[in-house]
């Protein structure tokens, strides 16, 4: 059954915000990606899992530029992605992402850091460049740290202000490289009941996760990549409930996955 | 302008005795300095208050201190105070002596320090007395953060050796400058003087470099 | 054995302008070792590679040769080549610049070079170009990060100031000299001349230890 067409993917009637066509990305020797084919549609939180190592920040990684491919085509929005800096910066102001470390700017109290991508890179005055970041850091919940500079924040809080930070651009798709990987157990909850908030708003979003509870109840599709492939990929209740490859119920077993 | 480099060559037995003095110069105070730099480093961690408050005086004292100085102090003021009266060679030994032991045994202090208490817990719980964990497990690695400081510290004193010109140890530098005092050739003898010291000191900072490279702390 | 410390309140005014040209002089050279170390370590990290070369030469020989060699050269061979006469201050300025921003160069390499990779993604990932990134994301971390590292360079400044004295700079330790010359009572200057010097020297590492235990934070990422 072709992925696209699956009656199983309710969003696949939205746009393709982000196309990946046989993409390979190799360092020196080794191939990081061989060859992978997905499709992000418009409103779809579509999550990465599988093993560490196999392929899945480096696609996200690719897909913003951050690294460029050896082989194969990213289509964002309909265009192919630059590899001109310039053009690709502009690019990267419709995309956003957070970091596994967070890498708050620290020299920067938390209202600084999601204002600075207004200020600096879209150019907004002070004035709206802080009414964008109050409202983002009202959105995740923390209105009342505005002046906190990271170090008095923990690890979920200074996530929540990552994830403020990329919302100030008004991405049009949202990435997130295992945000909550480097989270004490305590505050991995409230990082992703905001990452629920924003799905439920219909935000765009590609999850390179490990919270396999998350992608089973948040997920509108879910690819398992094992040594740069993708093994399969599918909806959640067939991922997870119902896995058709072997690789994929050998993954899901090692992580104690009873359903 | 006309240059005359020959004057160089004319005096270079000289030139050569005075590279030796600071070689030997360097060689003699670090031979001092790095004993008695564990010496005060092991009272300043180890010793009673009084000692520990004492070495702790000692060193910042000579480290708040230019080394200019504390060389024209060594040669005018201790054989007023005490009659005695070293030689230019010995009192600048004494001095950069002094001054070396006091950023040695800040440096040892500062290693061992910067070994983690749970290192010493860790070999305590083995059944390890206190010697033995710091002879076992301290130290060694202790001796891995040291290295590449006392090395930098080694180039610094090579250049440092200088100084004592300005009490006449025939060094490389008051050599240099006596000969461009002789025979006039001004400009010569002090840029050969500055080849001098960047041939010998030029390889000792690639060396520190690369020392610094090998001992690289990955934790 | 008695001291006669009235040598010092004597000459007083004598000793007072030797510190403040030692002061002067520190301050000065200072700041101009600062701004030519930040160019010669931009150049070193984003300079075109002749000039990165070229940069690693003149920072690896500062390392080699001595302060007094420099200071000595400035005031004696340059005027030679060039047929400018610089008065001693303006000599020591130039050589202990020249001196120090080497070692000011590398501390500025060793600080930006400190702060994490991971940085320079996130501020790539709202779309910042390389030249805002070093600006406003780099710069501003690094120089937390650089604080105790120029503290202790300040503190080797000023240090190097006394030795000024060879090319009669009559800063410190040129008047102590000239003072203990004539006045036979080399005990008392130049026992005073070390307290002044420690009472400078001992506050400004201190302060700047105190200053960077409360910025450190803003430079932790």
């Amino acid at each position: 059954m072709n992925a696209d067409t699956s009656p199983l993917r309710p969003m696949a009637a939205g746009a393709k915000i982000i196309r990946y066509r046989g993409v390979i990305k190799r360092y020196g020797g080794f191939q990081a990606l061989g060859g992978v084919d997905l499709d992000v549609h418009a409103g779809e939180v579509v999550c990465l899992i599988g093993p560490s190592g196999s392929g899945k920040s480096t696609l996200l990684r690719c897909t913003n530029g951050l690294e460029a491919i050896d082989g194969g085509d990213i289509e964002f929005e309909g265009a192919m992605l630059p590899r001109d800096e310039r053009a690709l910066r502009a690019v990267r102001t419709r995309m956003g992402m957070v970091f596994q470390s967070f890498e708050l700017f620290p020299h920067l109290t938390a209202l600084e850091n999601v204002a600075e991508g207004p200020r600096t890179v879209l150019r907004n005055d002070l004035v709206e460049a802080n009414r964008r970041a109050t409202a983002m850091l009202a959105k995740v919940g923390l209105a009342d740290k505005a002046s906190s500079y990271p170090s008095a924040l923990s690890g979920g809080q200074q996530q929540r202000v990552a994830i403020a930070r990329a919302l100030a651009m008004e991405p049009d798709v949202m990435l997130f490289d295992e945000p909550t990987s480097a989270l004490d157990p305590e505050t991995i909850g409230e990082v992703l009941s905001v990452m629920k908030k924003l799905a439920d708003e219909g935000m765009t979003m590609v999850v390179v996760t490990h919270e396999m509870t998350f992608a089973r109840r948040v997920g509108d599709w879910v690819a398992v990549f094992d040594t740069g492939r993708i093994v399969e990929q599918g909806p959640p209740t067939q991922i997870f409930d119902a896995p058709t490859t072997e690789r994929t119920r050998d993954f899901l077993s090692h992580l104690g996955w009873t359903g | 302008m006309s240059f005359d480099w020959s004057v160089v060559w004319q005096h270079r037995d000289a030139l050569i005795a005075g590279t030796a003095t600071t070689i030997l110069l360097t060689v003699a105070t670090m031979a001092i300095a790095v004993p008695c730099g564990i010496i005060v480093a092991i009272l300043r961690l180890y010793g009673w208050a009084p000692m520990r408050a004492l070495a702790t005086a000692y060193v910042e004292f000579f480290r708040n201190l230019p080394l200019i100085l504390v060389v024209f102090w060594a040669f005018y003021v201790p054989p007023i105070l005490t009659g005695l009266g070293l030689s230019p060679l010995a009192t600048g030994l004494a001095a950069l002596a002094l001054n070396v032991t006091a950023y040695n045994a800040e440096t040892f202090r500062a290693g061992i320090n910067s070994i983690r208490r749970g290192q010493v817990e860790a070999a305590m719980v083995l059944g390890m007395n206190r010697v033995q964990a710091l002879r076992r497990v301290v130290v060694p690695q202790a001796v891995r953060r040291i290295l590449p400081v006392l090395a930098s510290t080694w180039v610094s004193l090579f250049k440092d050796t200088s100084l004592v010109s300005v009490i006449a140890v025939t060094e490389l530098a008051y050599v240099s400058m006596q000969i461009r005092a002789q025979s006039f050739r001004v400009l010569e003898m002090l840029t050969a003087m500055a080849a001098i010291y960047w041939l010998l000191g030029y390889p000792q900072a690639k060396l520190v470099d690369w020392i610094q490279r090998r001992f690289a702390i990955t934790e | 054995m008695d001291f006669d410390f009235a040598v010092i309140t004597d000459h007083w005014r004598f000793l007072a302008s030797g510190v403040g040209i030692t002061l002067l002089l520190s301050v000065v050279s200072g700041l101009t070792s600062l701004v030519a170390g930040l160019v010669v370590a931009l150049l070193r990290l984003y300079g075109p590679r002749p000039l990165r070369v070229a940069v690693v030469l003149y920072i690896d020989s500062m390392r080699a040769i001595p302060v007094l060699v420099v200071l000595v050269w400035s005031f004696f061979a340059l005027p030679i080549l060039t047929g400018l006469t610089m008065p001693p201050f303006v000599a020591a300025l130039v050589g202990l610049t020249v001196h120090l921003a080497a070692y000011a160069a590398e501390i500025v390499r060793a600080g930006v070079e400190s702060v994490r990779p991971g940085q320079t993604r996130a501020a790539l990932a709202l779309g910042m170009s390389r030249a805002q990134i070093v600006r406003r994301i780099i710069l501003p971390q690094a120089i937390v990060r650089m604080l105790p590292a120029f503290g202790s360079l300040l503190s080797i400044t000023i240090k190097d100031t006394a030795i000024a004295s060879v090319i009669a700079v009559p800063e410190l330790m040129r008047q102590s000299e000239t003072l203990a010359g004539q006045s036979f009572q080399p005990i008392e200057v130049y026992t005073f001349a070390m307290l002044v010097y420690f009472f400078i020297l001992f506050p400004v590492t201190r302060g700047v230890d105190i200053f960077y235990q409360r910025v450190a934070h803003l430079g932790r990422s």
